[in-house]
């Protein structure tokens, strides 16, 4: 291929490609920094057992927990309860704080259940 | 222990074999041929061994107890084999390893063979490093048996159709370096390369597209292609093989293309080696939804990946000036420019394709870790593709006869493919709660909720529906204690398209427990129920089998005495339901303490109850999907067309 040809169609490609991944991107961020985030992020946590996770219509509400910190925050997903849920041992929310109603609005969740592709380990 | 020992004489000879080919004074042709047939047979046997262990239910190796029970049908016995990471790279091994026996017979030159037996040390090694030969290191009598998504014909013959694809793959990049590093001029690689790399494109495209058909059927989300990791890590392989074919055709014809033949096949093997890095070594572990568990194998292979990227491309550089020079292309209304440009186009999309998938990889090395959403590949892809599908048209408009009836049937069957992508996705989606016997309408079509049915053993159960007249049911699978284990959707084919049915858990009312007590009499605030007595059954070497409870239940007049069980397994136990009293209540019994004082009786809705309560479904239509599932087998049939020339 020509050279200016093929410069150009390269220089075209990155310039496209590295514009769709800066507004395609989420970072992955505590529950803290999720708070303080105004963009799109991933969260991961632990469902927190102490509030029962509850379908309103078509909104999925659960309290997820920091691992680490145990902090906890309200998320509100924008669909069904995800089959699995209730075997999740960690929960990804992908998605966006909104400090008006100081609650976290999913857009997906990621379900990790240990048993889903590998075995479990048995005991 | 008997396998390892069988993967190390596989290793051996592989070693062996590589060693003969590499010192070309010694006169091998023969010598070359019986290697790696006793090379083949040592992987063959290991293989035969771990089925014969699986259906031995020989659960003092973990991976049989990972993968395999005892009640497993005997289809899902043999995919154990290939469940687990262990076994695919074992499964992978043994289509390399039987390909390169056929390679010697094949007139293959001594300097591929070299490499292409480097490559199978390499593997039986990386079986060896993570074996599925190991023992479990505690002592079990059942195992846990196969993830019941997986328990489906599609998701059985779904894992060896993509390794023979993977497997293959190394037969073009063998046949290339080979040839870089003995006379690296030559085209005479070029025929072998392009039959083996129409097969592996074939095996490959067809394992991805059973992939998706499966998601579609058995998951229940909807959709066929969710740009997760695991699927994208096969796409990329699959993408950069379709640019190493196109370039062997066009190297046939222009010498000066081999350069790019070149460079395609190291590229092609390297991205499926490094595929097989991202999702089977643990580093995605957040960041896709299929689980692998985390191994410390991530290291070999990614070493594995070095070896074949870095040596690969050190022998195009060092053999760079030996190839031949001239002009690709005429003009720009040359066909040869426009395979070179669609091939560019397709590296673009492979490009994209790799940076999400490699994103949380990328990200952490330059700061905090990231991913993308699949929204990146959808936007990013889609006008690359249609001027991919402009040029394509505008190529068989222009030089038709210059295109194979293969060629022509996988075509057709690509451009079909986008146009059946697009359409499918234009269908309606709805999700509504139904009483049984109610209607929801979609898109002219009438569909009504008729309720649950279980089937008697309990494995299994099915919602009903009715969507134009015509039943149709969809399968849940049910675990041990009677929860949802695996829910797949309800569909009705027909010419316009599928009514696609995905019914959601079903909200339970808060189940009621009772703790009883042996001799205290209890109620569930209209029954009575006392707990008589408690054994445990033991198997001959004194491991518990089974515990059984004798419980009285009233309701003042009538008296009912009941034996609930619970079945020992490897992750606690199991017990089935029973319904009671005239149908009147559903129990389970869910636990016996150490010293058969107390047990713990679930309240379940009887079925009756359950087959009337009211589901939430979403309910979709996919209009024309059936082109789809049409043109990507037009894909790998007229792929594999092509191969006869």
């Amino acid at each position: 291929m020509r050279k200016g040809l093929l410069i150009a169609l390269l220089i075209g490609f990155v310039a496209y490609a590295g514009l769709n991944l800066a507004e395609n991107v989420t970072p992955y961020v505590s529950i803290a920094e999720a708070r303080a985030s105004s963009s799109g992020v991933q969260v991961k946590g632990l469902l927190d057992k102490k509030i029962e996770p509850q379908q309103r219509g078509d909104k999925f509400n659960f309290s997820l927990q920091d691992e680490q910190t145990g902090e906890t925050m309200r998320v509100i997903f924008d669909g069904m309860k995800p089959d699995q849920f209730d075997e999740a041992y960690h929960i990804v929310a992908i998605g966006k704080y909104e400090a008006a109603d100081e609650t976290f609005h999913a857009k997906k969740l990621l379900i990790k259940c240990p048993s889903k592709y590998e075995g479990q380990k048995p005991r | 222990m008997t396998g390892n020992l069988l993967l190390g004489g596989g290793l051996a000879s592989a070693l062996a074999a590589m060693t003969i080919c590499f010192a070309q004074r010694i006169p091998s042709a023969r010598l070359v041929k019986v290697t790696a047939l006793i090379s083949a047979g040592f992987i063959t046997a290991a293989s035969l061994l771990l089925w014969i262990l699986i259906f031995e239910n020989d659960f003092s190796v973990e991976y049989v107890a990972a993968y395999s029970s005892t009640t497993m049908p005997a289809i899902y016995k043999v995919s154990a084999f290939w469940a687990g990471q262990q076994g695919s790279f074992l499964l992978w091994l043994l289509i390399h390893a039987i390909t390169g026996a056929v390679l010697t017979f094949r007139r293959t030159s001594a300097a591929a063979l070299g490499i292409y037996f480097l490559l199978q040390s390499v593997l039986v090694f990386l079986v060896l490093a993570k074996s599925p030969f190991a023992e479990h290191p505690a002592q079990v009598f059942e195992g846990v048996g196969l993830n019941p998504l997986l328990q489906d014909f599609w998701m059985a013959i779904h894992p060896p159709i993509i390794f023979v694809g993977y497997a293959l793959l190394a037969v073009p990049f063998a046949l290339s370096l080979g040839t870089l590093l003995t006379e690296a001029a030559s085209q005479s690689w070029l025929e072998e390369a392009r039959r083996w790399t129409l097969l592996a494109w074939a095996f490959l495209g067809a394992g991805i597209f059973i992939g998706g058909y499966w998601a579609y059927k058995v998951l229940g989300w909807g959709g066929y292609w969710g740009w997760d990791p695991v699927e994208n890590s096969s796409l990329v392989p699959w993408l950069l093989a379709a640019v190493l074919l196109h370039m062997i055709n066009l190297a046939r014809k222009k010498p000066a293309v081999l350069a790019q033949a070149h460079m395609a096949a190291t590229f092609t093997y390297s991205l499926v080696i490094y595929g097989t890095f991202l999702t089977r070594s643990g580093v995605l572990g957040d960041f896709s939804v299929h689980s692998f568990a985390g191994s410390n194998i991530g290291l070999a292979i990614a070493l594995a990946n070095a070896l074949v990227l870095i040596g690969g491309l050190l022998i195009i550089l060092i053999k760079a000036k030996a190839l031949p020079q001239g002009e690709l292309y005429k003009s720009y209304s040359d066909a040869s420019f426009i395979v070179l440009l669609s091939c560019l186009l397709i590296i673009f999309i492979a490009t994209i394709v790799w940076i999400g998938m490699s994103m949380p990889l990328l990200s952490q090395m330059f700061g905090e870790a990231a991913a993308v959403d699949s929204d990146f590949y959808i936007k990013s892809t889609t006008p690359i593709a249609l001027t991919l599908a402009a040029l394509m048209i505008y190529t068989f408009a222009k030089f038709a006869r210059m295109i194979s009836l293969g060629g022509k049937v996988a075509h057709v069957g690509f451009l079909a493919m986008l146009v059946a992508i697009i359409i499918s996705s234009r269908g309606e989606t709805i999700t509504q709660e139904l009483q049984p016997q109610a209607k929801a309408s979609i898109a002219g079509h009438e569909v009504i909720y008729e309720g649950q049915v279980f089937q008697e053993d309990e494995t299994q159960k099915f919602y009903v529906y009715t969507v134009d007249g015509e039943a149709v049911r969809a399968l849940t699978k049910l675990h041990g204690n009677g929860t949802d284990a695996a829910r797949e959707p309800a569909i009705l084919k027909s010419f316009s398209g599928d009514v696609y049915i995905a019914p959601h858990a079903p909200t339970i009312e808060s189940v009621q427990e009772l703790m009883l007590t042996k001799g205290v009499f209890a109620m569930d605030g209209e029954l009575g129920y006392t707990f008589n007595d408690a054994h445990i059954d033991y198997d001959d070497n004194g491991n518990p089998i089974q515990a059984t409870a004798v419980i009285t239940i009233t309701d003042g007049d009538v008296e009912e005495v009941i034996h609930p069980m619970i079945v020992v397994t490897p992750d606690g136990g199991s017990s089935k339901s029973l319904e009671v009293f005239n149908k009147r209540r559903r129990v389970r019994l869910t636990g016996i303490s150490g010293d058969l004082d107390k047990a713990r009786l679930e309240l379940l809705p009887t079925y009756e109850r359950l087959s009337t309560m009211p589901i939430t479904a979403t309910i979709s239509t996919k209009p024309f999907i059936w082109l789809l599932w049409l043109s990507v087998a037009a894909i790998c049939l007229g792929t594999l067309l092509a191969i006869r020339k």
